[in-house]
């Protein structure tokens, strides 16, 4: 295990008193800095929303991204387990979870991966989330790797609730809550962006957020500029009326579309 | 069990809209918000894009003029949630960090009997139709519970809000508290599919060059006609299988499939 990093990642969860604190970009470097510390191929983050629904807040890939979603879509999975008992829960191996979870198990092994490792997000009574760690190889998970996990786990819970005020829960909602609008501009941007460019979805983001670092801006804030048109990235958008192919694998829209 | 809360807040909202005898609007939203939550008193502030918007309801006269004072000085949590996007919890406010951040409203809302004030945006990502309010007369923090309602009653104003602005959607605020497409089906959608929903609404700006709030109107008012899942519908869009264009006649949608 990277020690260096280690030590620089305790650091950047703990630095949530900074202005400008972005709550969605704290919870990518839990799950990003996860899955380069410890043994695992993909890390998936849920919270828990006020409304009574668990939220797939940060992933560390879009195939992680898709199996907290179908977690919570059929109600079922690891993660679940784990924010309902509050208790970490273990798969060593997937293809023999047929019965502890016959909708969970079969599509994570599609997504290519064979074990899981879920870490609750608590402290004290108060469970807030779940860290999942996926493995694309079966086999149990190192003791170390799990306690750094949960480590790491800790430190962002402890960050996400320490009293700014004394409504420290009242904080948290209000972040998560605008997290999850900042998330929803950045994916109503990307639609436009690939709509207009001819790119798939993941091309869109990634032209966005490269977009938002070199020009030094909050991806939400650019997005938001560009959706409501008060910024047109002009640079990104100029010279491409010619629609490019995209590595998505769907059609591109035709040229002449039949009429139903 | 997130479902029947929605399908409770939605029978909430349609059941003080016949206490009103009308078609059910944000405003009812914001009234059955008061019993419901608990609180003293709520407003509803209708505002698209820049402007600074319009009270559209109160229910008492401290809620009109904490409403107002916001208005007028420009600063509060209504403000400040319309800003960020996310709700102000602001559970005592005379407290030294509510007077920080709001040095002349703060004392102002106290003064006029508002204790507490929790603001709610009334926002789908980039589209912004309002904001809505709730005050206590005593100080105090929402719980859990209450503050989850909140926001159900607040994703429902949003939509009403939203449906309000168009008449080619004018099906689907009838249709509110139903299990199908409509509204109580569509706002569970909309947070457990909520990424493919959200770009198809941002493909859409492009393919009828129109905004963002009116593509989503569309988006919605398509699935309902159509009688299909928004879900699917978005899932259809994104995956370029199905495009809208822009129709003369917004009651006559046209479609291409491919």
């Amino acid at each position: 295990m990277d020690g260096a990093l280690l030590s620089d990642t305790f650091v950047e969860l703990t630095d949530t008193m900074v202005a400008g604190f972005d709550m969605i970009d704290f919870l990518h470097v839990l799950t990003n800095r996860s899955v380069q510390l410890l043994d695992v191929s993909a890390a998936g983050l849920l919270l828990a929303d006020p409304r009574g629904e668990l939220r797939v807040v940060a992933a560390s890939s879009e195939a992680a991204r898709l199996l907290e979603l179908f977690q919570i879509q059929s109600d079922q999975g690891p993660c679940l387990d784990c924010f309902r008992s509050g208790r970490p829960v273990q798969s060593a191996d997937l293809a023999a979870e047929a019965q502890r979870w016959p909708r969970f198990a079969p599509v994570a092994r599609e997504a290519g991966f064979a074990a899981v490792q879920a870490l609750p997000m608590r402290l004290r009574e108060q469970v807030i989330g779940a860290l999942n760690l996926f493995r694309a190889h079966p086999g149990p998970y190192d003791p170390a790797d799990i306690r750094v996990g949960q480590a790491l786990a800790d430190v962002a819970t402890i960050s996400l609730l320490q009293e700014r005020s004394m409504r420290h829960n009242d904080t948290l909602n209000e972040q998560l809550q605008t997290a999850l609008n900042s998330r929803v501009i950045i994916e109503q941007a990307k639609g436009k962006l690939a709509e207009r460019l001819g790119l798939d979805m993941d091309q869109a983001f990634n032209l966005l957020r490269d977009y938002a670092r070199t020009s030094n801006r909050r991806l939400s804030d650019l997005a938001q500029a560009f959706v409501d048109g008060t910024d047109t990235l002009t640079s990104l958008t100029a010279g491409t009326s010619q629609p490019r192919l995209g590595g998505d694998g769907h059609p591109r829209r035709p040229a002449a579309r039949p009429r139903l | 069990m997130t479902y029947n809360r929605r399908a409770r807040i939605w029978s909430l909202v349609a059941e003080q809209a016949a206490i009103r005898g009308g078609r059910v609007s944000a405003a009812d939203a914001c009234v059955a918000a008061v019993a419901a939550v608990e609180v003293t008193g709520a407003w509803l502030l209708a505002a698209s894009g820049a402007e600074s918007g319009h009270l559209m309801r109160v229910t008492d006269e401290v809620s009109e003029l904490t409403a107002e004072l916001q208005l007028t000085l420009g600063e509060g949590p209504g403000p400040d949630a319309a800003a960020s996007g996310g709700p102000v919890l602001a559970s005592d406010m005379g407290e030294p960090e509510a007077g920080y951040r709001w040095p002349v409203f703060a004392p102002a809302a106290r003064l006029a009997g508002a204790a507490a004030i929790f603001a709610f945006p009334l926002q789908v990502g980039a589209i912004r139709t309002g904001v809505m309010g709730l005050y206590r007369a005593r100080t105090g923090p929402l719980s859990t519970f209450q503050l989850g309602d909140a926001l159900l009653f607040a994703d429902t104003a949003t939509l009403l809000l939203l449906d309000a602005q168009d008449q080619t959607a004018s099906g689907v605020a009838e249709s509110a508290g139903s299990t199908g497409s409509g509204p109580g089906g569509q706002t569970a959608e909309l947070t457990r599919h909520r990424a493919e929903i959200d770009q198809a609404t941002g493909m859409l700006t492009e393919q009828l060059g129109v905004g963002i709030a009116e593509a989503f109107i569309r988006l919605r008012a398509y699935a309902y006609a159509h009688d299909r899942r928004l879900s699917d519908l978005a899932r259809d869009i994104v995956a370029r299988r199905l495009w809208l264009h822009p129709d003369p006649d917004p009651r006559k949608e046209e479609e291409e499939q491919a």
